[in-house]
């Protein structure tokens, strides 16, 4: 299968336009089976994805408008094949832990196309084919948010929308100038992200153009201070939609940074390392501290997803490959342990009809499997050694603390922080007593939720005791990047500031290459 | 000597005068004129300054102009036919629907 | 051999595993059996181990597969098997067997029974990692283990309602639970930084490796590991400031009192700062170490005296068991590591016994805690007025029982190293150890019968329980008696753990011991004569006394609680709560609501311009070919205007 990437990216799309012609009975099953096939298919990805090679693979190239270099130009290297799999692992269960939904065949065409959408965003090698993935990504979330979603859900969806379109504008702005930067260097016109990587931009362009993708990318993460569209649009969206947009749809943006920011602006990277990392450190402490006020169990988790967030970014820019590396793991911890959170928050919802904390209490008296779920989620939310959790946010600290030793002591402040919020809500929703008539009569987990949140906890442990599977095909990938950074760089600085690790084999890298 | 300047004048003169007529008249057919003697002021200040240069261009694109010109007049009588049986009336300020 | 290691430890956890299978069924001796039973496996083969290492003098390091690699940075699930892991081994398996024995009878009634073994176990497992490890990373993953499992037992009994911190000064066991966890974190961060500092500097976190390389770093890194290890140290062992939540922890059950947070998990500090003696034992971190000695006898001085009027009966030996750590910290800080690691052994020992006959005392009294309502249970209780006697007594370290020799090296290692004034600390330490010991015993089995008239009707724990503390008795007897054989088993290890006083010491060691012993003896009598009698010189309850100033000053803790709830917990909720409606909601988000609304507001007002009037429209274009012809007027003439520039 040459063209796995493609199917991949249409097969979602195509079942979902199928999808109109099923019976409304059969729809959630059709819908799984799908969402299962391209599951099944991002795990073949993996297991014939060439761990040794740190550069683009499985590549397909068609162009479509040669005069201006614009191609179908899709790939796959150690960091997107993750965050792909992320994307249809998330899709499946959120869809299979979906409960009772009004016109549950839109929603489910809907997330079929938002599959697609969200694939082609981290296999897309062409920035106009990027940019197209990344837009229309927006659509199907609007859909899901404004006609699935609370009360104010007009506000929240036009909100997300409007906010993350203005970013994506001024990213397309400098995705433009780039490729008119290319044309005016080589005489040619070329939008393949891995033509751009060998363009060698004096500083100025650099820090302009950082800039530009800077803001598309930073509303998407969303960093402080773009994030207020996030509370609204995880308070509003049903559950299904907070899933996807804390598991997939944010790490588009810090997808992006590693993608183009770094490759294609080292220096200007390396200059931003310091702004950067005080808009992280705002957003670690700052969102925790918001968390922890939240009265309601959804918006903590949001504004802890933010503050998770802040971890990612500041691994980012760590320059080296600990750093990076763990940033990258920290993306997929983030997706599946946030996604979780979200599910069974959904399912209390379902439940109660409400997500007041103080509501609930001594909820583990009825709900223990419920609790027990919860509890281990967030164990690994706070970062506990031997889950999940622990191994990303460790690397990124362990990797910040080269830059800025300070700076890693306030980031660490997370692993307090982080507890201090949730052990709160476990506090007030599970312990205590049982008082609550309402609460006495709470069903614990029925099989179909059991069942999709075991595969998440089962992911959990194993990949907080052994990570090495997806850890090592990502720090391939990361050595790459940084050596290839470091050589680009044009500052004497910013070739300091980047470290590539003793151990990176020369011989395996091949980046830029088509 | 009548020399280009003069020419101008006269054009600016004339369109002057169109302008005027959008900017007051109320009835449409007017505005119609008016844009007619916009359109041709136009035309003088092209084969005016055609003739100076002694390029052909100008004149070309005056005619080009003309037959546009009377096209629009055809279309637009047209229009304004169909308005004055449906409304009975040409006056603009009768005619508000579009008010956002 | 290897295969030992592995037995030792993964019997816990299989054990933890097993009983999980169970966990939300009704409750079944057997899961409680099997689990005793696993750990006694563990406990078997880590005796083995010591005697191996014992005789042939073997170090056993087994690496058991890779965990995170990055870059250059590299950390397998490494364990290592030597004289100062090995000891700890056999501590903490011996004293979780007896814990889990004891545990069958004491949760007899509880409905969660199973569930307890299984957390219980995995407490175990956990504290295996931590003491095996052969890397940094290895022993915070056991770090962070046994703080989950103590959060989780501490919140066993997570149904309780959260009460005043008049009633309860624990508030409940969800509160105190989150406390420690909360707690503990705070000093994991600092543990965390650590570990940064010390693989940045010298590329690897395996001990071997980090120690090896210390001669070659510079002061200042030297300094910086040594405070953030420490730091981590301090909240594992509860050391001040991060000493509060040791006392709420008891909270949870008592076997879960006696295991983790008075014989195992509250020594991980002291471990961790002998694990690390090479480090400590630098001529450069000399600073750091006597700050840890100081802080030591600090803590001990300072646990001790709130002990002195504590009532209830589960806080003081918590108490005890903080002022102990502070021994063991001074014993470490001083450069003693072997005697802190043997006084470690010994109080594990003695300690659980005493915690263990608290738990029979709160078991037979429907879990009243207060002193003040008990007395005279002796007649009632033969069997635990027994244990807890004897725990005592070696508690305040008489001879010739473990207690005394322990404590007595540290005390005088504290006159060796010349540091007289924590000499005389932990002399006045020790007074103030047998004083509130034997307050506790006398006011509960002795004096007055005054729970009698209240509605207590108490009997003595069953045979199975009291046999099983018998190991316990017998070690804190023995104990003290291998200490020289010990002292030549751990000075295998290297040079950094060696220490021998001096002959001027060695002469004076005798006095020295007689003087503590006196003011010992002392002390008990004083505790005797004013607790231990009955009839008209009975004791009796001064109200007038307890308004005193230091007197609310000890049972207030010195106010420290409440100055962290005061000005920590009380304006982080108000920050938190400031941040989120003042700033986030009122500034970041109203400022993207702000231009959103002005686009709005914008679209809106010139909306009007839309009459629908073709003349109006005919005008607004008039003018804008006006300002358009005025603006290429003006470029024309200053000369920006045309393509060509």
């Amino acid at each position: 299968m040459d063209n796995i990437l493609s199917v991949l990216v249409f097969f979602p799309a195509i079942a979902g336009l199928l999808g109109f012609v099923v019976n409304k009975n059969s729809i959630r099953t059709y819908g799984i089976a799908v969402t299962v096939i391209v599951f099944l298919l991002s795990l073949w990805l993996w297991f014939s994805f060439d761990m040794s090679n740190a550069g683009m693979q499985f590549v397909e190239m068609i162009p479509l408008i040669p005069d201006m270099g614009i191609s179908y130009y899709l790939g796959v290297d150690g960091i997107s094949l993750f965050i792909i799999i992320l994307t249809t692992l998330m899709t499946m269960i959120g869809m299979a832990s979906m409960g009772e939904t009004k016109n549950i065949k839109n929603m489910i065409i809907t997330l079929l196309f938002l599959e697609m959408t969200m694939i082609g965003v981290f296999v897309a090698l062409d920035a106009i084919i990027f940019y197209l993935f990344w837009e229309l990504s927006l659509v199907p979330m609007l859909y899901i948010i404004g006609a699935w979603g609370g009360p104010l859900r007009i506000y929240a969806s036009i909100k997300f929308f409007l906010y993350t379109f203005t970013g994506s504008l001024i990213m397309l702005v400098g995705m433009l100038f780039v490729a008119y930067t290319y044309h005016n260097v080589t005489g040619v016109w070329s939008f393949a992200i891995t033509d751009w990587y060998a363009l060698v931009l004096p500083i100025e362009y650099q820090l302009w153009l950082f800039a530009a993708f800077f803001i598309g990318f930073a509303i998407k993460v969303p960093m402080f201070p773009f994030h207020t569209w996030i509370p609204y649009a995880h308070g509003q969206a049903p559950t299904i939609g907070s899933v996807i947009l804390a598991a997939v749809l944010l790490k588009m943006g810090t997808y992006g940074f590693v993608r183009f920011s770094l490759p294609m602006f080292p220096d200007a990277s390396v200059m931003a390392i310091t702004p950067i990392a005080v808009l992280s450190l705002i957003m670690v402490v700052y969102t925790a501290m918001i968390a922890y006020a939240q009265k309601d169990m959804k918006q903590v988790i949001a504004y802890s997803s933010v503050s998770h967030m802040g971890i990612i970014m500041l691994g980012l820019f760590a320059m080296n490959a600990e750093g990076l590396s763990g940033s990258v793991f920290q993306m997929l911890s983030h997706g599946i342990v946030s996604g979780a959170l979200f599910m069974l928050v959904g399912m209390i919802y379902e439940r109660r009809h409400t997500k007041l904390i103080s509501e609930f209490g001594g909820l583990t008296a009825v709900m223990p499997k419920f609790a027990i779920i919860f509890g281990v989620m967030l164990m690994a939310s706070v970062g506990l050694p031997l889950t999940i959790g622990f191994v990303g946010e460790f690397l990124v600290l362990l990797g910040f603390y080269k830059v800025s030793p300070v700076m890693t002591i306030i980031a660490g402040t997370s692993i307090i922080l982080g507890a201090v919020y949730m052990l709160r809500v476990m506090k007030f929703v599970f312990f205590g007593p049982l008082e609550k008539e309402e609460n006495k009569k709470l069903k614990d987990l029925n099989a179909r939720e059991t069942w999709s949140l075991i595969p998440l906890v089962a992911i959990v442990i194993w990949l907080g005791v052994y990570p090495k599977p997806v850890l090592t095909p990502i720090d391939n990938s990361v050595n790459a990047l940084l050596t290839f950074m470091d050589e680009k760089a044009i500052t004497k600085e910013a070739k300091d500031m980047i470290i590539v690790a003793k151990s990176t084999n020369p011989s395996k890298l091949n980046m830029g290459d088509k | 000597m009548i020399g280009l300047s003069h020419y101008l004048i006269l054009s600016a003169i004339l369109f002057s005068i169109g302008l005027v007529g959008i900017l007051r008249r109320r009835n449409i057919l007017m505005l119609l004129f008016a844009t007619e003697i916009m359109l041709n002021a136009t035309n003088i200040a092209f084969v005016a300054i055609s003739d100076n240069y002694g390029d052909l261009t100008g004149q070309m694109f005056a005619f080009y102009i003309i037959a546009i010109a009377a096209s629009e007049v055809a279309v637009g009588l047209g229009l304004l036919i169909v308005l004055y049986k449906r409304h009975g009336s040409l006056d603009l300020d009768d005619l508000a629907s579009m008010r956002g | 051999m290897e295969s030992l290691v592995y037995v030792a430890l993964f019997a816990p956890f299989v054990g933890s595993l097993f009983a999980s299978l169970f966990g939300m069924s009704e409750r079944q001796i057997f899961v409680g059996v099997v689990a005793s039973l696993l750990l006694f496996i563990s406990f078997l083969a880590s005796a083995l181990l010591a005697a191996n290492l014992y005789i042939t003098g073997d170090v056993i390091h087994i690496t058991m597969m890779d965990w995170i690699s990055a870059g250059d940075f590299n950390v397998a699930f490494g364990f290592v098997v030597d004289q100062i892991s090995v000891t700890m081994m056999t501590v903490v398996t011996l004293v979780s067997t007896i814990v889990h024995i004891y545990a069958i009878g004491y949760m007899d009634h509880d409905k969660s029974f199973n569930r307890f073994f299984s957390y219980l176990s995995a407490f175990v497992f956990s504290m295996m990692i931590l003491v095996m490890s052969d890397n940094f990373l290895g022993l915070f993953i056991g770090w962070e283990g046994v703080g989950v499992c103590s959060w989780l037992l501490v919140g066993f009994w997570y149904h309780k309602p959260d009460q005043d911190r008049k009633d309860n000064p624990s508030i409940s066991p969800s509160w105190a639970a989150n406390e420690a966890f909360i707690m503990n974190r705070i000093a994991d961060l600092g543990m965390l930084v650590g570990i940064f500092i010390l693989y940045w500097n010298t590329g690897s976190l395996q001990y071997d490796e980090v120690f090896a390389k210390l001669p070659e770093l510079s002061e200042s890194v030297l300094v910086g590991a040594a405070i953030a290890l420490f730091i981590g140290a301090m909240g594992k062992s509860a050391q001040f400031p991060l000493h509060t939540w040791l006392t709420d922890a008891m909270e949870g059950p008592t076997p879960v009192s006696a295991l983790i947070h008075a014989a195992t998990m509250v020594t991980a500090g002291v471990f961790l700062v002998v694990r690390s003696n090479p480090l400590y034992s630098m001529e450069e971190v000399a600073g750091v170490s006597m700050f840890i000695a100081s802080l030591g006898t600090f803590v001990a001085f300072y646990a001790a005296s709130m002990a002195l009027v504590e009532r209830d009966l589960k806080r003081i030996i918590a108490y005890s068991t903080l002022s102990q750590l502070g021994y063991m910290f001074a014993a470490a800080g001083l450069g003693a590591y072997w005697i802190a690691l043997f006084h470690l052994a010994a109080h594990a020992f003695f300690k659980a016994l005493l915690f263990l006959g608290g738990g029979n005392v709160m078991h037979a009294m429907h879990d009243e805690l207060d002193l003040f309502k008990m007395g005279d249970l002796r007649k009632k209780m033969r069997g635990t007025w027994l244990y807890m006697g004897f725990a005592s007594i070696a508690l305040v370290g008489l001879p010739p029982l473990a207690g005394f020799w322990s404590k007595d090296a540290i005390i005088e290692t504290a006159f060796n190293e010349h540091t007289y004034i924590l000499w005389i600390m932990l002399v006045i330490t020790a007074g103030m150890t047998a004083f509130y010991s034997f307050r506790q015993v006398f006011l509960s089995f002795h004096g007055e019968d005054r729970h009698t008239a209240l509605g207590f009707h108490p009997h003595e724990m069953y045979k199975f329980v009291l046999a099983a503390m018998f190991p316990l008795a017998v070690l804190a007897l023995i104990t003290g008696w291998f200490m020289s054989s010990y002292k030549e088993f751990i000075y295998k290890i290297g040079e950094s753990v060696q220490y021998e006083m001096s002959d001027h010491t060695h002469h004076l060691a005798i006095y020295l011991a007689l003087m503590v012993i006196f003011i010992v003896l002392s002390s008990i009598t004083f505790a005797y004569f004013k607790y231990a009698r009955t009839g008209e010189k009975a004791w009796k309850r001064d109200e007038e006394k307890e308004q005193g100033f230091f007197y609310k000053l000890l049972i207030n803790q010195y106010y420290v609680p409440k100055f962290y709830e005061e000005f920590i917990t009380k304006p982080y909720a108000m920050i938190s709560e400031v941040f989120w409606t003042k700033i986030d909601l009122k500034i970041v988000d109203a400022t993207v609501d702000n231009i959103a609304k002005f686009f709005y507001a914008t679209g809106d007002k010139t909306r009007s311009m839309q009459t629908g009037n073709l003349s109006n429209y005919l005008n607004w274009m008039a003018v804008g070919a006006m300002i358009l012809l005025g603006v290429a007027a003006i470029s024309a003439m200053i000369g920006l205007g045309g393509i060509d520039g």
